[in-house]
Order: C-alpha cells, then structure tokens, then sequence
C-alpha cells in the first residue's frame, strides 16, 4: 500500500508538470507494490491451501492485483506507463477501502467454497474485473487527452502521452479480455450449481448482477465494434460501466445469499 | 595555447554580408593551409554555413595581435560596400560560443540540430588536412559532446517552432502512426504545401490535392507524388480521409458542420484533423464541436509553435549555464583568463 500511495504522490507531480517525463519512477512503484502485494497473496493462499479470494477484502485486493498486473505489462511499451499515474488513485483507494474494519473476518480453519471450481470462478470473474478497471484508467487518459486536443491546450502536444487512437484500442482491448474472462469466469457457474446446489439461484441479486455487468459490457463492445461508437463515448462507456461495476459490487455481495463474502 | 574563433553570424550580418565571406566547400583545405603558412594559427577550423562564418584557431601569438591578424585574412575576401561587423572571442567566451553554436543556442531556429552536423562537417575537413592539433580536437570533441547532453538532459531541442511541424505533432497526438493515413490539401498555397511535405516526410499514407485551378493541383499533386482531384469532388473523397489541409482563398466557408456532420458518419466517427491556414477562414469553427473531430487554425498552429519557442528560450538559459560549467571544468580555458575576458566586437 505504501507503494501504491507514493505512487500516488508521484502521479500528483506528473499531473502538476504536464506528463513531459517517461513514467519511470511510477513503474517502478507499481513493481515494487506488485512484488510484494504478490507475496501476501502466496502467503495467504498457501496458508488457506486455496486461491485467496474468499472474502470481501481478498476480492478487492485481487482485483487491485489485476490491475496492477496488467498495467505492468502494458506498461511494458514506455509511452503506455503514463497508465500509471491515472490507474494510482484507482489502485490506492481500492487497497484502502479493503482495508476497513470487518471486510477480513477470521477464516474458519475450513474451506469455505469447495472444490477448485468456486476458485476459478471467482478468480476469472475478478480478473475480468481488473481488466475492465485498466480498461476505465486508459478510458480517463483518453478523455484528458482529448479535451487537451480539443480545446487546444498546450500539454496535448508538450505532453509524452500516447497518441488518443492508441489509448482507444488498449481500452478497446482491455475490455475484450475482461470480457472474455468475465465469460468463461461465468460459464463454470452451471457446473458450480451441479456441485453446491442453490435454492431460487435464478433470483440471487449477484447472479442477476452477475449477468447485467455481462451484458453493459457486451452492449458497450458491440455499439463500438458495429455501431461505429468510438473516441469520446466509448471512453466515457468504460469509465461509466467500471464505476457501475466499483459502486454496487459491495452492496450486490451483502444481498446474495450464495455470493455472501 | 588559447582558442580563438573570429566571424559573423545572422545575428551580427544581413546575408548579402554573409555571403560574401561564405567559403565553398572546396575552398576551405586551401583557406586553412593559408591561414597556418601564413603563421596566424597552429590550429584552424572553418565553419561556413548560410548563416555564419567562421574561423576557429588555436594559436600561441597573443590575442591581441591574433584576432587582428584573422580579421584581416576574413575582410581580404569581402567585397562589399558597407562596413561588416565581424565578432572575434578569445577564452574562455571562444569555448563557450562553440558549444553555443555546437548546441543550436546561437541558431537562428533555437536549438536547431543541423548545425551540429555542419560543425561535425567543418572539423572533420580540418582533421583530414592535418589542419587541427591536440587544443581544437579537444574542444571540438568536448563541443559534440556537450551538445549530446544538452539535447538529453534538456527541452532546448523538444518542440516545433514551425507550422507545419506543429501541424505533424498535432497529427501524432491523435494517430499511432501516420503511414495509415491519407491527407487531404484543399487549396494549394505556400503553406499548406509545406504542411504537406512535413506530413509526408513523418511518413503520411498519400496525398490529395484540390484546388479550384486544376493545373495548379496536378502540379502540386505531382510534386507531392498525390492524386490531384477536381474542387467540386473533395467531399466524395472524404470517407478515406484522415487530416485535412485547408487554404483556399474562399470568402465562405468551404466546410462547416452541415456538410461534415454526414461525412463523419460515412468515416465511421474516426478521428479527424482539420488544419485551416487560409485567412479568411476555410473551416466554420462550430465543426470542433462535433465528436472525434479536431480543428486547428494557423492562429492555434502559431501559438504552439510560439510557446514551443518561450519553452526553448526559458531552456536555452539554462543551457548556457551548463555550457559555462562544462568551459570551466573541462580544462579548455586557459588558466589566466580572468572573468569577463575574452569578448572581443573586432569593429574597425
């Protein structure tokens, strides 16, 4: 957490110089908080015997995980890691909202999902969510970036950032894997139901939440694969369904009985 | 052994004085055989480019009889009528002004980078004739150097000052690459063509010109090996179209956003630049208000290329205070010269 607030701070004087310096310094940050947030998470896993992902707090902080794991790798092309500066605030208030009090009860000293196929289910379904949030980081760079074009500010073109039709096709693409992550997360969920079987699943809060989400982001790829919805509205669409996605995900789990963490 | 340098510059001479002084390239191994037979230095170097000339020497004569005698080897050539200001510095201002001008600092584009290779040019004819010894080679290395730095560690050289180049970093702020995309020229003026060759020479797709002379279109068209289209016939072409280039002397405007709105759609909302240089405007400003489209006049184009120019100013006094640490701590000067030294006008 530490890293990923300095990297915050670090963002904070980007943002104050125009973005006129290759991101360096946040990178490493971000390396450095992966490392060692990947250590936790090992520690825990191997502790429980089974993918940390059982409760609210482990749910948040791999979705940060994601996230973070996948702005490395974008960042691996240089002009990309500026990703960094817009993902940090993410990143950091994430971490510090799975910090609060009870969302980290003690475990029970037994599993509390069965089998290896809760954990994959539950994995891939946060991992989508992580995608889809780097997506939404791209989705804001984007956004800044073409209002500095648009009204002919002075850091568009002092700034190092990558060019706007770039930024769009990594949220483009960040989606699609989030999207295709979030399906094969949600696919296992008939075979879940043959092995923990769950009374009126059909109206569980997370399982229609579950498919609303499926759907936005459904909406939002095909609107901007046929439809012609690029640039400004496809950003704000990002940005807009991952906020949906960050707002209600708390609240949905505290209604579901089968998705309870 | 101090370093000299004695010369003009656009700063000091118009070019009808500059040119006279001009040395061809051919001419300059015999002009520094004579300026050493002649016992005026034991090192020389010419640099002689459009916009300045001058004689870089290392001599043990005193200065006070050298950058005389220098002067006058430079004013033999000059026919001229009116009296020419030549400049002449001896240590440590002669180190720092290579650096200077090894730099782009004395350039008159700030912070341009062809003079480097031009002063890379006139050490080396000096090097191959045996002309330079161990003080110019140091200081010409040290020179190349310090320029490699200041271009590294600094903004002096980041930025367009120019229109058209501006108009090339405003097309890379929205496309990944220009080889993808087609560019358009409406009217075919001075400027849009120069904008043109900038966004070719960064590796744009092709070029379409219109322009209501057909002639003068298929002439610009060729020259810019583009397609030359009739005016009445830009619009059908707009759907591949990715920057426009616009400068007709249309008293209207020749796009305004009843017309673009459709064409966007046929362009499936991809991203569009519109430049418009043509005064009165070509292109209704209401357009930048449309999605995915971005419109720059020449009075938008100048400002950035003006505040790329203060940024480079505000660079270029930082600059000099590396260079005149770089002098000092370099070992170049000579250790008697006092502050302040070394500033020489050479004004008869």
């Amino acid at each position: 957490m530490l890293c990923y607030g300095g990297s915050v701070v670090y963002s904070v004087f980007l943002w104050r110089k125009g973005f006129r310096q290759h991101d360096f310094v946040n990178y490493a940050l971000f390396a450095a908080g992966f490392v060692l947030h990947t250590v936790a998470m090992l520690t825990r896993g191997f502790d429980l015997n089974r993918c940390p992902v059982n409760n609210l707090y482990e749910a948040v902080t791999f979705v940060v995980w994601t996230i973070v794991a996948a702005y490395l790798g974008v960042g691996l092309w240089p002009k990309l890691r500026f990703l960094g500066a817009f993902a940090a605030p993410v990143v950091f208030a994430l971490g510090v909202f799975a910090l609060m009090p009870g969302l980290d009860p003690p475990h029970s000293g037994r599993p509390e999902f069965g089998g290896g196929l809760v954990s994959l289910h539950a994995a891939l379904a946060l991992l989508s969510y992580g995608a889809f949030g780097l997506s939404a980081v791209a989705g804001v760079m984007y956004l800044t970036q073409e209002h500095n074009l648009k009204f002919h500010k002075l850091r568009a073109v002092f700034s190092a950032m990558p060019p706007i039709d770039r930024l769009e096709k990594i949220t483009s693409r960040l989606l699609w894997a989030g999207f295709i992550l979030l399906t094969v997360g949600l696919a296992f969920s008939p075979a879940l139901l043959r092995e923990h079987p769950e009374p009126n699943v059909g109206h569980d809060p997370k399982v229609i939440w579950s498919a609303l989400v499926w759907a936005i982001y459904l909406g939002l790829l095909v609107m901007h694969g046929r439809f012609a919805q690029t640039g400004r509205r496809f950003a704000w669409g990002a940005v807009g369904s991952f906020a949906f996605v960050v707002l209600t995900f708390w609240g949905v789990n505290l209604l579901s009985p089968a998705h309870r963490f | 052994m101090p370093i000299l340098v004695i010369g003009l510059s656009h700063r000091t001479s118009p070019v009808e004085v500059r040119e006279k002084f001009a040395f061809a390239d051919a001419a300059i191994p015999a002009a520094l055989a004579e300026i050493r037979s002649r016992g005026l230095a034991e090192e020389a170097a010419i640099l002689s480019t459009c916009n300045r000339v001058e004689i870089y020497a290392a001599t043990q004569t005193p200065e006070r009889e050298a950058l005389p005698a220098l002067r006058r080897f430079l004013l033999e050539r000059y026919t001229g009528d009116t009296e020419p200001e030549l400049y002449g510095y001896s240590d440590p201002r002669s180190v720092e002004h290579l650096f200077a001008v090894a730099s782009g600092l004395d350039s008159m584009v700030l912070g341009e980078t062809e003079i480097l290779g031009q002063l890379k040019k006139a050490y080396e004819v000096a090097l191959q004739h045996r002309q330079t010894g161990p003080r110019l080679n140091k200081a010409f290395q040290k020179a190349f150097n310090v320029a490699k730095q200041l271009r590294t560690e600094t903004n002096i050289q980041r930025g367009s000052v120019s229109v058209g180049s501006v108009a090339v970093e405003l097309a890379q702020k929205i496309f990944s690459t220009l080889s993808d995309h087609q560019v358009m020229v409406i009217g075919a003026g001075e400027t849009s063509e120069k904008t043109a060759r900038a966004l070719l020479s960064r590796g744009a797709h092709s070029i379409i010109v219109s322009n209501r002379s057909h002639e003068r279109a298929v002439a610009l068209a060729q020259e810019l090996n583009g397609r030359a289209i009739h005016f009445d016939e830009w619009a059908q072409e707009f759907a591949n179209i990715d920057i426009v280039i616009s400068a007709t002397s249309a008293p209207h405007y020749v796009i305004d956003r009843a017309k673009l709105e459709p064409l966007m759609k046929a362009r499936k909302n991809r991203p569009l630049l519109l430049i418009d240089i043509a005064a009165p405007r070509d292109i209704d400003p209401a357009v930048n208000f449309l999605e995915n489209v971005y419109l720059y006049n020449i009075d938008d184009l100048q400002a950035l290329a003006d505040d790329y120019l203060k940024q480079r100013e505000t660079e270029a006094k930082r600059c000099h205070e590396i260079i005149r640490e770089k002098a000092r701590t370099l070992g170049l000067t000579t250790p008697q010269a006092a502050p302040g030294a070394g500033c020489h006008p050479c004004q008869t």
